[in-house]
């Protein structure tokens, strides 16, 4: 039962906020179900700490890895309704652009990205991996200007096309599957692919053929190059809100997805293959993503092509293995999300009180908006994988992994990608917040929703960086012990 | 046997022919209103093939499978579309960016990339290659309508082709997914038709215009 729950408060929570026309109304309950929604997961994830995992039924399941990625989602989506009832104090009412509408599709939204962390069947992953899509692509489309609806459009149709391949690749596995003797009615079953692995491994050309298609499909969710197209248009056009759970939840649960396929993978015909796919992604999405950084112009497409590096560095993460690479993946994971919701929030402000995102526009910001300067420097510091913020330990984790594994081209790619990050980051804001101030917004100071949860993601990363704490320590042990 | 034996075997066996001349009409085609009769008529061969495995195999879920693809493809999308193409008032013209020749070329080279694609799996499957090869040439149809087509409602319709690609593979190397997956990925694809529907209205109410080729504002 204990699993139903979080997947039943976001259905019936986004029927009733429909019910409430008065935006204050709406943003109230929201918050309300969001507590509760938040309030569930948590018992989930300590369920499963607790006792093991959880099954319910044919079709969900919750494991030591679905805990930590619902414990990411929890977190960042707390943080994204705290921030987002501020946000949306300009908002009018429109035919479908009214606060109402925007928090019962985050509802559903979340709902699909709840329902692929707890499906226990790789074809009903698949279902809700599209759902994210079709959940997503009105609200990034939600301002309704021709960005937006290019955005919108260009989301839907890229990630669907994409998401289909993966929908190929599963049938592929699944053939393996029933052509080793599984049961076609278990063949797609998550735990029962992995105690047949073995067995599949017998069709080795399929079970690498479905990995080629599902790195292809779930790759195009999860941003990599070549198949990033639709993402910095997404992430740029969408509210900021949602751009914060575009990048820190839903990129995150395409590489859950992607992770179960290459544990499947890896124990059938060997981790070499997967891996090596996974490492050329990453390094891939890597090197372009921190080359176009250098010569982005607005602020939240400078975001988006960083997160498509983080995925990379993820990728890498999971492509070497080992215990400290996986460590440094999952670890990354989380990381990455808290950071790139701060990022978000302080774009979201300068974009209130700027009124424009392009970076040649601002100048002298430091002195103007005190407060979101200080959010946008400890999130830079951060996401550019400095000392002492939480995403210095993951990226040292995978480095020393591939110290280890004497892998130097990787090395070498990963510590100049970094560099040139680095480099980008501070040219992009020593134009933005040094100089002097060419205008002065009226009323800049953060109000209650922004700097709670501002602050909260800055000392998540500050903290974690500092030590992990002991509970999420264990939970991200119980993680990498489901995968190996 | 009986007539519906030998109806099972005849579709069974020349299915896949069929399929292969809906692609080459579909590249040729020069309005909407054509390529969705054609893609009615694709599914509806699909469907048939769905039965008449059913029958074969004696699967009685098959025979609700069927049933949806023939109500949703056959039915369902076409009508939608039509509608759409109504409502949208543009124009006729499915706007290709290759000539009618050269569109049949490519498709040809489709069909024969297939066949060479299927020589080299098709002995690890233990399927007939012509079927494996129909769904194949489907899917990289689908992909091709895509990017030469500059109509949205095109687009939508490369991706139903493409669509019905994967589910035929599904159906000739696993006789299809389990039942509840089936239906799961069916409401996936209603609901996305649906979603890219409002989309293409939003499209010609802010642009003026369903030609995809000229949404270029976001670069880089």
């Amino acid at each position: 039962m204990l699993l139903l729950l979080p997947l039943a408060i976001p259905v019936l929570g986004a029927g009733l906020i429909l019910l409430f026309h008065n935006p204050r109304a709406a943003t109230r309950l929201a918050l309300l179900l969001g507590g509760v929604e938040i309030a569930a997961l948590g018992a989930v994830v300590w369920q499963v700490h607790a006792h093991g995992e959880l099954q319910q039924g044919r079709y969900l399941r919750a494991d030591g890895l679905s805990a930590f990625f619902l414990m990411g989602i929890a977190i960042v989506s707390g943080l994204v309704l705290i921030y987002a009832s501020g946000y949306l104090r300009h908002m009018g009412e429109g035919r479908f652009s009214s606060p109402r509408w925007f928090y019962a599709l985050v509802f559903l939204f979340l709902f699909t990205m709840i329902s692929v962390c707890l499906s226990a069947n790789l074809g009903l992953m698949w279902i809700m991996m599209e759902g994210t899509t079709l959940a997503s692509a009105l609200l990034v489309g939600f301002y309704n200007t021709e960005g937006a609806v290019e955005a919108g459009w260009k989301y839907l149709i890229v990630c669907t096309v994409g998401i289909a391949f993966a929908l190929f690749g599963t049938i592929v596995l699944y053939l393996a599957a029933v052509k080793a003797g599984m049961n076609p009615g278990s063949a797609l079953d998550w735990v029962s692919l992995m105690n047949a692995a073995p067995r599949i491994g017998l069709e080795p050309h399929l079970v690498r053929l479905a990995f080629v298609f599902v790195i292809v499909g779930y790759g195009t969710k999860i941003g990599f190059v070549p198949m990033h197209s639709w993402l910095p248009d997404a992430h740029a056009e969408a509210p900021t809100p949602i751009s914060a759970l575009l990048s820190a939840v839903l990129l995150n649960c395409a590489m859950y997805a992607l992770m179960r396929y290459d544990a499947i993978v890896s124990r059938s015909v060997g981790a070499a293959f997967p891996h090596i796919l996974l490492l050329i992604f990453g390094v891939m999405s890597m090197v372009v993503a921190g080359l176009l950084i250098l010569v982005q112009q607005n602020l939240k497409r400078l975001m988006a092509y960083s997160s498509i590096e983080h995925m990379g560095i993820i990728a890498i993460g999971l492509g070497l293995g080992g215990p400290l690479g996986l460590f440094g993946a999952l670890l990354h994971t989380f990381n990455h999300s808290v950071a790139k919701s701060l990022l978000f929030f302080s774009a979201g402000n300068i974009r209130h009180n700027m009124g424009t995102l392009r970076m040649d526009g601002i100048q002298g910001m430091s002195r103007t908006m005190p407060q979101t300067t200080a959010a946008l420097l400890v999130g830079g510091l951060a996401i550019v994988g400095l000392p002492p913020f939480s995403l210095f330990i993951s990226e040292f984790a995978i480095l020393s992994e591939a110290f280890a594994q004497a892998r130097y081209l990787v090395v070498i790619v990963f510590l100049v990608v970094l560099s040139v990050v680095f480099g980008g980051f501070a040219y992009h804001y020593f134009r933005m917040l040094c100089g002097e101030p060419d205008r002065h917004p009226e009323n800049s100071k953060l109000i209650p929703s922004e700097y709670i949860a501002m602050g909260m993601a800055a000392l998540c990363v500050l903290f974690f960086g500092v030590r992990i704490p002991y509970v999420f320590g264990r939970l991200l042990q119980e993680a990498m012990a489901v995968l190996r | 046997m009986g007539l519906v034996g030998i109806a099972t075997e005849k579709i069974l066996s020349s299915f896949s022919v069929f399929l292969f001349l809906t692609i080459l009409l579909l590249a040729v085609a020069r309005r909407i209103s054509t390529s969705v009769l054609l893609f009615g008529l694709q599914s509806a061969i699909i469907a048939a093939e769905v039965f008449a495995t059913a029958f074969q195999e004696k699967l009685p879920e098959a025979y609700i499978v069927g049933a949806l693809v023939f109500a949703i493809k056959v039915v369902a999308i076409p009508r939608a579309f039509f509608l759409l193409v109504k409502r949208l008032k543009t124009v006729r013209d499915v706007k290709a960016s290759t000539t009618p020749t050269q569109s049949v070329f490519i498709a040809a080279a489709i069909i024969y990339l297939s066949y060479a694609a299927v020589h080299s799996y098709g002995g690890a499957v233990h399927v007939p290659d012509d079927p494996l090869a129909a769904a194949i040439a489907l899917i990289l149809t689908g992909a091709f309508l895509m990017v030469s087509r500059k109509k949205a409602l095109m687009q939508m319709l490369g991706l139903l082709v493409l669509e019905n690609g994967i589910f035929l593979a599904a159906l000739i190397t696993t006789f299809g997914m389990p039942l509840v997956i089936e239906i799961g990925i069916f409401f996936d694809i209603l609901m996305g038709l649906l979603l890219m529907g409002i989309f293409t209205f939003r499209i010609s109410d802010t642009f003026e215009h369903l030609d995809v080729s000229k949404l270029r504002k976001l670069r880089g």
